[in-house]
């Protein structure tokens, strides 16, 4: 009984760090740019993949070259996908949303022909663990919440603080105005939807080693973000945190408290279900979905 | 307002006339070769195989006509229509194989459960606009795939009624519509046929009219006095029964379903083949499926790679000819046409 | 001639913005009214409560003796309010018969176009208009001149009693300006009640013989456009703005 309320908080936290990285990212795109990226999986998948291919082919060394070349490739590919796929189809939401979703799509499949379409595991990024009142936590669950708690506090000040934040926060709330402000306001996109998949590479990095690598994580990736988001409140970055430590801590309670695995993937949806009924916009949302 | 009625213009009023003047419409022409030279392919080749493939192709054209029905004519994008193919196939299966019920009934009877889950996700879905509703009904075939995947489930469904249902098997061995190739290809050419009649007639009826209003500009259509609510939840039951249709027909085909039913790959089949052939045709989706069918049974051995290929195909579409093939190529055809007439 | 439409202290709040402050006002059965404010003042807000787009804070609107606050904007058409937005909407990819037809259908506008059929009783409203003539292309190759006029039509398919016309003449020439106001004043005589904003007062002048003024979404006076335009509080608002609009 004591394990597993333990595991539950363990567990709870690390997942909550995680998503918090996640959905702080499919967020901001949103908020910022009105652009629900169904890529946002696709972003995770190919750190992923890197970090995993750099791994396997160059040792413990390609630990660290896979970090590096792993958020390098995903912020540009995120870039790229503004540029080359979203920004011309800027005035047709069924354009954006089918083409990310293709692209997506094709990613995992990149994946799955380029690698192998099986489960893999990946070495924890340090060894060992501690005591923390006779209960063993590992280290890198420790570097797991630090990470993440240090990543999300930067973004929120360099949103808040730095120049180009502060063009986002611009974007976010008039794009028409900050364009007449002479902010330049397809290369904040492009940024942001950077910033973005930085994010989920990051959060990639971090959880891979305790989760598994497959071609399909994407998707449940995304349907993740997507619940913390609509539960938070879209476009509301404390409300993505929040949100983010709700669902896994709900997430937790079904695995370790009520030992029902099978079900915890229902979670997101019922969240968003019960979200979109009760309270569309959200914890924190400003204004409703239209 | 009793000064402005005038009659300012004649409108076919009756059927004959509506099909004379449909008629001679050079669409209407190629429509009626097309379907003529389907039904002679039985008599080329009775191989079972390619008029398996031409089976096939027929039932993902009404799949994807049911998808485009509602993202074309409606402005709906489901990455969920999975969910109705999953179902009226799992429907159709279940009482097939365990209550022997005739294949026609058992696809009726299919295609009306799809029509109640388009009522499910109608109702949350009107709560969700653009892409909310393609992740919200993204979400909805997942957790279908996850439900009907589940071991525990499986289990106690076993225990209380003796059947195979959920789990990763799902319902197999079932018999097709009939172990003759060519009444199978023969009935679901009827089925094909008369769904995309029916889809293009609503689409040109006065719902139709409301439904593109909606897809235009929501806001304006209930400014004009419509109950947008009423009508989405019914595009999406429309929808919802040509899924189903499509759906009750794929399980026969292929001799049973399993949960992969549900997952986001046949949500993108339907996209991306209703993409090919152009969004808001309906008949369109018959040149996106012959391509993709085709095009998949030649990659066949290298199922990945040919998803690879066709999510390139489909951003291609997407970003560069959003009109598809059909339009483009019923011009080039009319041209050709005008020439060797020598008009 | 009895009260048709009856507004009675409607307020509406957006976060930290009152756009609507404890609003009355009347309009009767037949009238021909104006309502008038600088920009920013809040008459598009009043607009989208009595149409149902949006949510009142507080208070009531009555029309025909019936409460119709918090309605549907779909129920309050169909009862016979009908109204044009000021930044036009259409139906982009559907020809300008369709773009009428859907008013035409809806219960209301049913009910008369039955008898004629929907689409000759589109057309005869497409006449009235003055776009027959452009029935089967869609609204997006129009001029912005045609496209307030389609506005005005798409109204009419609803049958409505009181035509509530947001900015009807914003972003036209005067040649423009005249074919509207010319059809308004014929659905006037014919019998539909309306009621119009505008922020240049000129516009208004001339055309109705009352104007209800408003400013920073509270009611300041109500008369003739003369006496209005002399009014103290109304001058101080619209200098505020930039006397040209007065002018
Ligand atoms: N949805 C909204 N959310 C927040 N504020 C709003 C909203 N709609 C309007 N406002 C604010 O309410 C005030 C009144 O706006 P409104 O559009 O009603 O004025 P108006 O009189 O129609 O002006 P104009 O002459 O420019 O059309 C403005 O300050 C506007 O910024
Ligand atoms: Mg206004």
């Amino acid at each position: 009984m004591i394990d597993s309320l333990i595991n539950f908080l363990i567990l709870g936290t690390i997942q909550g760090s995680i998503y918090a990285l996640l959905a702080m990212g499919f967020s901001l795109v949103y908020g910022v740019g009105g652009i629900l990226n169904q890529a946002h999986g696709a972003f995770y998948l190919i750190t992923c993949y890197l970090f995993y291919w750099c791994y396997i082919n160059l040792g413990g060394f390609g630990l660290i070259v896979g970090i590096v070349v792993g958020l390098i490739v995903v912020t540009v590919v995120g870039g790229l996908v503004y540029i080359l796929l979203v920004k011309p189809l800027k005035d047709s939401h069924v354009g954006v949303v089918i083409v990310t979703f293709a692209f997506a799509f094709l990613i995992e499949q990149v994946v799955k022909v380029s690698v192998d379409p099986l489960y893999h595991s990946m070495p924890l990024l340090i060894e060992g663990s501690i005591n923390v009142f006779g209960v063993k936590v590992l280290n890198h669950y420790i570097l797991v919440v630090v990470a993440s708690l240090v990543i999300v506090t930067l973004i929120t000040l360099f949103i808040n603080k730095a120049k180009i934040g502060k063009s986002i926060r611009a974007v976010a709330q008039d794009a028409e105005a900050a364009s007449l402000m002479g902010i330049n306001v397809d290369r904040i996109l492009a940024y942001t939807v950077m910033i973005s998949a930085f994010l989920a590479g990051i959060a990639a990095i971090l959880y891979v080693p305790i989760d598994i690598v497959a071609p399909h994580i994407g998707w449940s990736i995304l349907i993740n973000s997507f619940a913390i988001v609509v539960l938070g409140g879209l476009g509301s970055l404390p409300g993505s945190v929040l949100g983010a430590f709700i669902m896994s801590y709900a997430n937790a309670f079904v695995n370790f408290i009520l030992f029902m695995p099978e079900i915890s993937a229902l979670i997101p949806i019922v969240v968003i279900l019960f979200m979109l009924i009760l309270r569309p916009r959200g914890l924190f949302g400003k204004k409703e979905i239209d | 307002m009793r000064i402005i009625i005038k009659k300012i213009a004649e409108f076919p009023s009756n059927f004959q006339s509506y099909f004379r003047d449909w008629i001679s419409t050079f669409r209407a022409k190629v429509t009626v070769i097309c379907l003529i030279g389907l039904s002679l392919v039985p008599l080329l080749t009775q191989n079972p195989y390619f008029l398996g493939i031409f089976t096939t192709f027929m039932i993902f054209t009404i799949f994807a006509a049911s998808w485009d029905f509602l993202a074309g004519f409606v402005g709906q994008v489901s990455f969920g229509q999975a969910v109705f193919l999953g179902v009226s196939g799992y429907v159709t299966a279940y009482l097939i194989r365990y209550l022997s019920f005739p294949w026609w009934l058992s696809l009726v009877i299919g295609s009306i459960i799809a029509v109640i889950f388009g009522l499910i996700i109608g109702i949350p879905a009107l709560r969700l606009k653009g892409p909310y509703l393609a992740l919200g009904t993204l979400a909805m075939s997942l957790i279908m795939y996850q439900v009907f995947l589940m071991g525990s489930l499986a289990t106690m469904w076993e225990n209380a009624f003796g059947t195979n249902l959920f789990g990763a098997e799902g319902v197999s061995q079932i018999t097709p519509i009939s172990s003759d190739t060519v009444v199978e290809y023969f009935a679901t050419f009827l089925i094909m046929s008369v769904s995309l009649l029916i889809l293009t007639h609503i689409t040109k009826s006065n719902v139709g009219t409301i439904f593109k209003a909606i897809r235009d500009d929501e806001t304006g259509t209930s400014a004009s006095g419509i109950n947008t609510t009423k009508y989405k939840i019914l595009a999406f039951m429309i929808s919802g029964l040509f899924a189903g249709v499509a759906g009750g027909l794929f399980a026969m085909r292929f001799r049973g379903v399993n949960p992969g039913v549900f997952q986001p790959l046949y949500s993108f089949y339907a996209i991306i083949i209703a993409a090919m052939g152009g969004l808001a045709t309906i008949s369109g989706s018959a040149i996106g499926a012959l391509i993709f069918v085709f095009l998949g049974e030649i990659l066949r051995d290298t199922q990945d790679l040919s998803l690879l290929i066709f999510s390139i195909i489909l951003i291609l579409f997407i970003r560069f000819a959003e009109h598809g093939l059909l339009k483009p190529t019923l011009e080039r055809i009319q041209e050709l046409w005008d020439i060797v007439l020598g008009r | 001639m009895g009260v048709i439409l009856e507004v009675k202290n409607l307020t509406k709040k957006f976060s930290g913005l009152t756009a609507v402050n404890d609003f009355s006002f009347e309009v009767r059965r037949g009238e021909f009214t104006g309502l008038i404010g600088p920009n920013g003042a809040g008459k598009t807000t009043l607009f989208n409560l009595i149409s149902g787009h949006e949510k009142p804070s507080s208070g009531t609107i009555r029309f025909d003796g019936r409460d119709i606050t918090g309605m549907k904007p779909h129920q309050i058409v169909n009862l016979g309010i009908a109204r044009t937005f000021q930044l036009v909407r259409s139906f982009r990819f559907m020809t300008l018969l369709d773009n009428i037809a859907v008013s035409c259908l809806s219960p209301r506008g049913k009910k008369v176009a039955k008898e004629y059929g929907i689409d000759e009783y589109a057309s005869s409203i497409l006449a009235a208009v003055g776009l027959v003539d452009k029935a089967r292309i869609p609204p997006i190759i129009l001029p912005h001149g045609d496209l307030r006029k389609l506005q005005i039509g798409k109204a009419l398919g609803t049958n409505p009693q009181l035509l509530l016309l947001d900015e009807p003449f914003s972003g036209l020439s005067h040649e423009e300006q005249k074919g509207i106001t010319d059809l308004i004043i014929k659905l006037h005589d014919d019998g539909v009640t309306v009621f119009m904003t505008g922020h240049v007062l000129r516009e208004l002048m001339h055309l109705v013989p009352r104007v209800v003024a408003m400013h920073q979404g509270k009611y300041i006076t109500e008369g003739p456009p003369q006496e209005v335009a002399n009014n103290k509080i109304v001058l101080e608002a619209y200098l505020g703005k930039g006397s040209e609009q007065l002018a």
